[in-house]
């Protein structure tokens, strides 16, 4: 990161490219979901993933923003266009987008939103401490999170890569065109 | 850390927010799967957070996880809408009314 060249100099430009990559995936996010078009959907949704990537190289997690970028925005998204362009919908561009109960579904994510803003506050007095804890963050974070991943995490990472397994297996055997 | 953390927990909320209105308001089924996507995206916009400012390395292994999940959930997901899409055309969860009696 920057800051960690310069330190202390560029605090400002680092915070405001911040929130900047907060209102655009925002912004971006509000659009995915509202979009007539899915493929136009998808590409907001790139939008948003890649802006969420910054947001992980901002916060010091690079291996995340990497991973971010090569399974959401790379294969996950990819799968997504894929499948939109395998069909034909032109019934979208006709049908409304929301059903009518989609004032209960504002209702709905405005109270997710508020519910996790109030369960915040058990993380502690946040911002206080926040600006000093930087410096327990350990640095070479590729290697920390290797050695967490093949350490204390091996059982978790077997079951994931198992999960992974079973989920092709799955979709193999749903996709798969039946013969009769 | 450059912005408290409550400013990236106040976005990961926002975010789960707007996921969660797609996944409900949305017709298209593909639709609502991106919008859960979005909602991971949100929780794991907080397990960064709280890993950078808990210095705990542990919130970003979560976070892989996280993705490993949402890659699994894709691959059978996108299985099931186009098995749906093969005995019926079109994606709209509407439509979907076979089990009614």
């Amino acid at each position: 990161m920057l800051s960690r060249i310069y330190p202390g100099s560029d605090y400002f430009l680092l915070a405001a490219i911040f929130y900047y990559m907060a209102a655009a995936s925002v912004a971006s996010a509000l659009l995915a979901v509202t979009r007539r078009n899915p493929v136009h959907s998808m590409l907001w949704v790139l939008a948003l993933f890649l802006h969420v990537a910054g947001i992980f190289l901002l916060l010091g997690a690079e291996f995340l923003a990497a991973v971010q970028v090569i399974v959401y925005a790379g294969a996950i998204l990819m799968f997504y266009l894929f499948v939109v362009m395998l069909f034909d919908l032109p019934a979208e561009e006709v049908r409304p987008r929301f059903g009518n109960h989609w004032p209960f579904a504002a209702a709905v994510g405005l109270g997710f939103a508020g519910l996790a803003w109030i369960a915040r506050a058990g993380a502690g007095a946040a911002s206080a401490e926040a600006e000093v804890a930087v410096e327990r963050v350990p640095q070479g974070n590729l290697r920390a999170i290797g050695t967490a991943l093949f350490g204390p995490f091996v059982l978790p990472f077997e079951i994931a890569s198992l999960l992974l397994l079973a989920a092709i297996i799955g979709a193999v055997v749903l996709a798969r065109r039946r013969a009769a | 850390m450059i912005v408290p953390v409550n400013v990236v927990l106040a976005l990961s909320a926002v975010l789960f927010g707007i996921g969660a209105f797609g996944f409900l308001a949305r017709r298209n089924i593909i639709l609502m799967l991106i919008s859960v996507e979005v909602m991971l995206n949100a929780v794991n916009v907080s397990l960064a957070g709280f890993s950078r400012h808990l210095g705990d390395l542990r919130g970003q292994v979560l976070a892989l996880f996280v993705i490993a999940v949402a890659a699994a959930e894709v691959g059978v997901g996108l299985g099931l809408v186009i098995a749906l899409n093969r005995n019926k055309p079109g994606a709209a969860v509407g439509d979907l009314t076979k089990l009614k009696w």
